[in-house]
């Protein structure tokens, strides 16, 4: 393991501006509520009808990048963004990110894609070329973003699927998470377990997916024992996190690496479990699978349930569904949690606003418009302001407008000096 | 072991690993025609059951291949040729 010193230097996640009880929803398709002990789902984050990919994105990095001098957001050389919610074959989500961020024309641009897995792809081949050292003092900029498709069709993956993004900028001043350089292990193969053949709807074979994960988990994790020497499960990693479809799904994974690496009873899963898994769900249940982005929710969700006094190292599984998986580790240093605090997380997660069922479903009509590529269209951004400012928490928000000959547009909004929300039109910044 | 154990006997571990997981479901229920999903089974009840019967047995074999058995009868079936192999 190599003693350079790169990692995440900051992380924030954007998960939308309103959600859904899980037993509201529950209620409202007619599912079946004794499944509700095995799912360890909360709420559902629901985005709005101005809300893409796009926004999801800059959303979710726009923090960051407020808190970098000019000096170091010119030093974002890479961004990447992740994604299964494509809106062009061709053209990239990151170019519409990488302009409404305000970031450097001399950066690498790139739009990737591996279902669930993608995000961590990005971030390794960025950590990766940043320990290179071929660009010293460069920063890359890793986003995972999506937007759900999903409605009573997907029956109980519906309560499970979240919208949003997370953002992860990366450094060598990792004060998040110290990357263990070399500290990785793979397994990746051709399935059909999950896919989205078309920009309006998912298929899934739930049984073959969550199978195949826990054959990923395994495989990876073997791949990381025979690249790191001595790693003992039990003693190696103060915590877990894992890509979360739902939190049932990691204690399940969970439970089946103890029991077949570790050799645990059904009993010490449960109380390891308890003790270094569980601090990852707090976010997760609350929001639901973010796709590439779910297990940096999960690694921001332990950051700030544990917030660690001293260094900590935490075991991390992504795992992305067609398929392809990694097992890696980091270190989270004492402090981290002060890093993450100021993007005030918990409280957007709080903040979000609660959907009727009724309204639920009113919005699922018109989201699932927002893939389909239409040469021209007008959102009604005034409709959606006021709860999109108020369920994000943010001063401004970036809006997806509409498109104009195929060209998507967007607009930042703030929060009103007086009611209602304002639009602050074409005047955003353009300094470069 | 796996010298010792008989295809009924692989049959009645089978039986009572769904029923052990699936406490409310009546034994009498649990017939190979039937499979876990028409017992109420979840997916994490199901890779609870397939998993603790690979452990079980000491079986080393992917999840993923247990993914379209059509019954408990083709996964005791297919459990039988693993254990027998």
């Amino acid at each position: 393991v190599s003693g350079k010193s790169i990692g995440i230097e900051a992380l924030n996640v954007y998960c939308g501006p309103a959600r859904i009880g899980v037993p509201e929803l529950f209620e409202g398709r007619g599912l079946d509520a004794r499944r509700l002990g095995n799912l360890l789902m909360d709420a559902r984050s629901v985005n709005l009808p101005i809300e893409d990919p796009v926004t999801n994105a800059v959303n979710a990095a726009a923090p960051i990048v407020a808190g970098l001098t000019p000096a170091e957001r010119d030093r974002i050389q890479v961004l990447a963004v992740s994604t299964e919610s494509g809106v062009d074959y061709s053209k990239s989500v990151t170019s519409y990110v990488h302009e409404h961020l305000g970031l450097s024309r001399n950066c690498r641009l790139l739009e990737v894609k591996q279902a669930c897995y993608a995000a961590t792809g990005a971030v390794q081949l960025a950590v990766g070329y940043l320990a290179s050292a071929v660009a010293p003092g460069a920063k890359a900029l890793v986003i995972g973003s999506d937007v759900a498709l999903v409605d009573g069709r997907a029956e109980y993956a519906e309560p499970a699927t979240g919208a949003g993004a997370a953002a992860m900028l990366l450094g060598d001043q990792p004060r998040v998470l110290r990357m263990d350089l070399g500290g990785f292990g793979l397994y990746s193969y051709e399935t059909l377990d999950s896919a989205r053949p078309a920009p309006t709807f998912d298929i899934a074979d739930a049984d073959l997916s969550l199978f195949t994960y826990l054959d990923c988990m395994a495989g990876a994790y073997r791949d990381y024992t025979s690249r790191v020497e001595a790693v003992d499960l039990r003693k190696t990693f103060d915590y877990l996190a894992m890509h979360t479809p739902f939190g049932g799904m990691v204690r399940a994974a969970h439970r089946k690496l103890m029991r077949d690496v570790a050799g645990a009873t059904p009993a010490e899963a449960a109380a390891d479990f308890q003790a270094r898994v569980e601090p990852s769900l707090a976010y997760p249940r609350q929001v639901g699978n973010l796709c590439s982005a779910s297990v940096y929710l999960a690694l921001a969700s332990l950051i700030e349930q544990v917030r660690p006094e001293q260094d900590a190292r935490v075991g991390l599984f992504s795992y992305g569904s067609g398929c392809s998986s990694e097992f890696f580790s980091g270190v989270v240093p004492a402090g981290a949690a002060e890093v993450v605090k100021p993007l005030r997380i918990a409280e957007h997660l709080r903040n979000r606003v609660e959907l009727s069922f009724g309204e639920y479903v009113g919005l699922l009509s018109e989201n699932e418009k927002c893939l389909v590529p239409e040469p021209d269209r007008v959102m009604d951004v005034d409709r959606y302001a006021d709860v999109a400012l108020r369920g994000s928490q943010a001063d401004r928000l970036l809006v997806y407008t509409g498109n104009k000959d195929y060209h998507r547009t967007y607009e930042w909004i703030s929060a009103a000096r007086g009611p209602g929300a304002s639009r602050e039109g074409e005047q955003r910044r353009d300094e470069h | 072991v796996k010298e010792e154990l008989s295809r009924e006997e692989l049959a009645g571990i089978v039986r009572d690993t769904v029923a052990q997981i699936l406490p409310t479901v009546p034994y009498s229920a649990i017939t190979p025609q039937v499979h876990t999903k028409e017992l109420g089974a979840d997916s994490v009840d199901r890779i609870e059951i397939i998993a603790s019967l690979l452990d079980r047995f000491g079986v080393k074999e992917p999840m993923a291949a247990f993914s379209e058995l059509p019954d408990l009868g083709a996964l005791t079936d297919r459990l039988w040729e693993l254990v027998t192999r």
